[in-house]
């Protein structure tokens, strides 16, 4: 998460985005017109002549006048001055306070972290309101106590998310870097440590400015924050309630003015935090597969058609294409190796094989069957029939792979459920009667993931992939997040299981020497195109393609 | 750490919470200014008055005797009484919680039954024009300040079209549609940008957890999108969610009190300012006792809720 707030020109990326763009200039032209409210403004904002009460937008008036025949447009101007300023108040106790404490709590821990944070989760789980309250009964009204109060709650806040942040950071290897080569912590800190935090320290500040705005309007409302005659939006919105009927546009312009502000002020801050947060999006999208163009040759008839066949398979995503017109077939029994560097698009390929690729990939495809089904076309809800049931799938890393909320057991009758039918207490035995074949205690199907070892979640990841018998089975690196002797068992397993049930395995991996020891045939991908496909034999003795004689050297094959 | 010491030790951690709570806001009223015995007796008051009343009020006393005084009243249930009506503070607050608790619930319900589902529904589209539509909506709405909006309903409802009561509450045991018609506004008002919040909260978490590796194992099993929605999803973005329904709780129960005067509903938001004005500083302290209370017994239950949720903490 820290990584991309450290790369240079983050700024600039920021206001590349249209909305924040936006929101940067208001923001920029309130700053001007609190700046200048005394050249802007058209009348004086405290005081006015009784006989302009109430009166209606004009040429003298922009906005019309309030009950005491203030100008409004003037108030307005003059009440952003007191708006920006409670929130630089806010954000400047926020930071004096906040980012030393929490840098100090994330980076010597230690007793001032212990203590340290204590006081801030209680703190931050007190109204800020109620603070302010505590603390304008004490005082008395004024900006200045409220905003006070309103400041000593941001910098819990501050301090908290400062202090988590260098706890991510100082795990980096630059910070340990300096610290060997002998830097003192002042240094690490300010000069290591502060930068690469910022941005997302500069995120926070700008939706703690919103919130202060939001802050010194309410209190101000309520007679706590500014007081008459003072020009605050929130003091003007209190009182024109008293005149509802007579001028309720006096209600519309600072409540509008204060939203504006507020708005311009998170979007900036979602905006900026977008730029850096993970972009993607749901696994829930789904698309179907399109048929490619043109469309495919037909299958060559040649004895029993392939368990799985994959015809001129592309994926893009935009404009840049990860797999181009992949063509792999798998026999029953057999076992395909598909090996590349990684982004060579291996797990891509697989995963088009699902029809899982997540949006915004596409998938075009000559064909894809399984099982001699075709899943060109099909709709996403028919897709479904077929995932689990007649293809399986295992991937990679077997701890993430497994829902870490429910039990073994009931990820495990899930699949059983759906496409065979089986009732809740069936499937379960039937989990238990799996997890035994792959040398697990059947006691442990009431289990949660957390429970169980990487090998033993993979050898469950395994068996729960071929629980309703499919034809085929998609496996993405299986051994690689495992150690040498485990990965040994679950490739034994692999063997064990597709010579019991004669399932067709794509092996994914990008290590020679599994798919050397169990695959029948292997295909090599490059930049997303099969660049050679033999037996594995032959593959290995006389590689064709300058690719993949290139890869066994490297390996040293 | 098991279920039963979680328990336990979360409920404990609550009364040095409360203390350190009660006895910094005790010592901040206590630094006020002004003297209640002035303000009770008038500016024509002697010195000898003065000093009487001071005595009478306990005001003589160092700061900590006081504090250890209204402790001893507050675990009994006594939080003094205010200086210039001799009401005692439980009676005030007994009085006028059954307003805060109908807005807040009121504003909670409003913010969770739009904010959730409209959550779920963009995340289930993510990234398509759906999706960005509501997501523009909540980060509006998440911007309108609650006070504004309230205004601006009545504006509309109470004084033009009179749908609504403008200005006074009526008990439920007085009538409950008419305690429907006082609170239905100012619930509308207080739940709208919880329910911007809500929906963006839950669209955001569930879009990290539909990132992980165990959906794409459930889809591959053939899940559909509800299975994969209900059964794997929800489940595991409910601790962040309980997370953010905690801080969802405190921020509507705190806008209530802006709330209320804009609505004139008397809560214990205008038991405050009315305290602050005539500084009376017991039912202030009662006031901040109670809210602190409430919000910290709402994030434990919802932290033990949340630890529950969690196999890894339930099994131990």
């Amino acid at each position: 998460m820290t990584a991309p707030f450290a790369s240079p020109g983050w700024t600039r990326r920021v206001l590349h985005d249209r909305p924040a763009r936006v929101a940067a200039a208001f923001l920029v032209v309130l700053g001007l017109v609190a700046l200048f409210a005394p050249v802007l403004a058209t009348h004086d904002p405290q005081s006015g002549q009784l006989d302009d009460a109430l009166q209606e937008p004009s040429a003298e008036h922009w906005l019309g006048t309030d009950h005491l025949g203030r100008d409004e447009f003037s108030r307005l101007v003059y009440g952003a001055r007191i708006s920006l300023l409670a929130g630089v108040e806010v954000l400047g106790i926020a930071l004096l306070i906040g980012i030393p404490v929490g840098l100090m709590a994330g980076y010597r821990r230690g007793w001032f972290d212990r203590i340290g944070m204590r006081v801030v989760e209680v703190v931050v789980s007190l109204p800020a309101l109620v603070v302010a309250i505590a603390v304008v009964a004490a005082t008395g009204p004024g900006l200045g106590p409220s905003m006070l109060a309103i400041g000593f709650v941001a910098a819990t806040i501050m301090a908290r998310l400062t202090r988590a942040v260098v706890l991510a950071a100082r795990e980096e290897d630059y910070v340990d870097g300096a610290r060997v080569s002998g830097a003192r912590d002042r240094r690490i800190i300010v000069r290591h440590l502060l930068p690469n935090v910022a941005s997302a320290l500069v995120v926070q500040a700008t939706l703690l400015f919103a919130a202060a705005v939001l802050a010194e309007a309410a209190l101000s409302f309520l007679g706590l924050g500014a007081v008459p005659p003072q020009p605050s939006w929130g003091v003007m919105l209190n009182e024109a309630r008293a005149q509802f009927e007579e001028a309720p546009l006096l209600a519309v312009w600072p409540g509008l003015c204060i939203f504006l502000t507020v708005l311009a002020f998170n979007q900036l801050g979602d905006r900026t935090a977008d730029v850096f947060g993970r972009g993607g999006v749901a696994a829930l999208d789904a698309r179907p597969i399109d048929p490619a163009v043109p469309a495919a040759d037909p299958a060559p008839v040649s004895g029993s058609p392939p368990a799985l066949d994959l015809r001129r398979v592309s994926v893009t995503y935009g404009a840049s294409e990860v797999v181009s017109d992949v063509s792999v077939s798998v026999a029953g029994g057999e076992i395909v190796g598909l090996v590349g560097e990684s982004g060579a698009g291996k797990s891509t390929t697989a995963l088009a094989a699902l029809g899982l690729v997540p949006a915004p990939g596409r998938t075009r495809a000559g064909s894809i069957r399984v099982a001699g089904v075709e899943l060109v076309g099909m709709a996403p809800g028919e897709l479904r029939h077929v995932r689990g049931r007649r293809i399986g799938y295992v991937a990679q890393e077997p701890a993430a792979a497994l829902n870490p909320a429910y039990t073994v057991g009931h990820q495990f009758a899930e699949p059983l459920r759906w496409h065979l039918g089986r009732s809740r207490r069936q499937a379960r035995a039937e989990a238990g009667e799996w997890l035994e074949r792959v040398g697990i205690a059947p006691e442990r199907v009431g289990g949660y993931p957390h429970e169980f070892s990487g090998g033993e979640l993979q050898r469950i990841a395994l068996a729960m992939a071929l629980a309703c018998g499919p034809a085929v089975l998609v496996a993405d690196e299986p051994t690689t997040a495992l150690d040498a002797v485990v990965q040994a068992q679950v490739l034994d397993l692999v063997l064990d299981l597709r010579d019991e049930s004669g399932t067709a395995i794509l092996l994914i991996s990008h290590d020679l020497g599994v798919v050397a020891g169990v695959a029948d045939r292997v295909a090599v991908m490059r930049a997303g195109r099969i660049v050679e496909i033999q037996e594995t034999v032959a593959l290995f003795d006389r590689p064709q393609d300058p690719y993949t004689q290139q890869l066994l050297a490297v390996a040293g094959a | 750490m098991g279920m039963a010491r979680l328990v336990l030790w979360r409920v404990l951690a609550v009364v040095p919470i409360m203390l350190v709570v009660s006895f910094v806001t005790f010592v901040l009223l206590s630094t006020n200014p002004v003297d209640p015995a002035e303000q009770l007796l008038g500016p024509t008051a002697s010195e000898e008055q003065l000093e009487a009343k001071r005595h009478e009020l306990g005001l003589d006393e160092p700061v900590l005797v006081r504090y250890a005084d209204w402790l001893g009243g507050a675990v009994t249930g006594d939080l003094g009484q205010s200086i210039y009506t001799t009401t005692p503070v439980a009676t005030s607050i007994g009085d006028r919680a059954g307003v805060t608790l109908s807005l807040t619930v009121g504003g909670l319900i409003v913010a969770l039954v739009i904010g959730f589902p409209a959550g779920v529904s963009s995340a289930m589209r993510a990234g398509r024009p759906a999706d960005r539509l509501t997501m523009v909506a909540a980060t509006a709405g998440q911007a309108v300040p609650a006070f504004w909006l309230g205004t601006l309903l009545l504006l509309v409802f109470a004084v033009r079209w009179s749908i609504f009561n403008a200005v006074f509450y009526v008990p439920p045991s007085d009538s409950v549609t008419g305690w429907l018609k006082s609170i239905v506004l100012p619930c509308i008002a207080l739940g709208a940008s919880g329910a911007a919040w809500i929906a963006r909260q839950t669209r955001s978490e569930l879009v990290t957890v539909l990132q992980q590796d165990y959906i794409r194992t459930a889809l591959a099993k053939g899940a559909s999108r509800h299975q994969v929605l209900f059964g794997h999803a929800l489940r595991n973005a409910g601790g962040p969610l309980l997370t953010v329904v905690a801080l969802l709780v405190s921020a509507v129960l705190s806008a209530s009190f802006v709330i209320e005067a804009v609505f004139a509903l008397p809560g214990l938001g205008s038991l405050a300012l009315e305290s602050i004005n005539r500084n009376d500083p017991a039912p202030v302290l009662g006031f901040v006792v109670c809210v602190v209370f409430v919000v910290v017994i709402v994030n434990v239950l919802l932290d033990l809720i949340q630890g529950w949720l969690n196999p890894k903490v339930r099994a131990l």
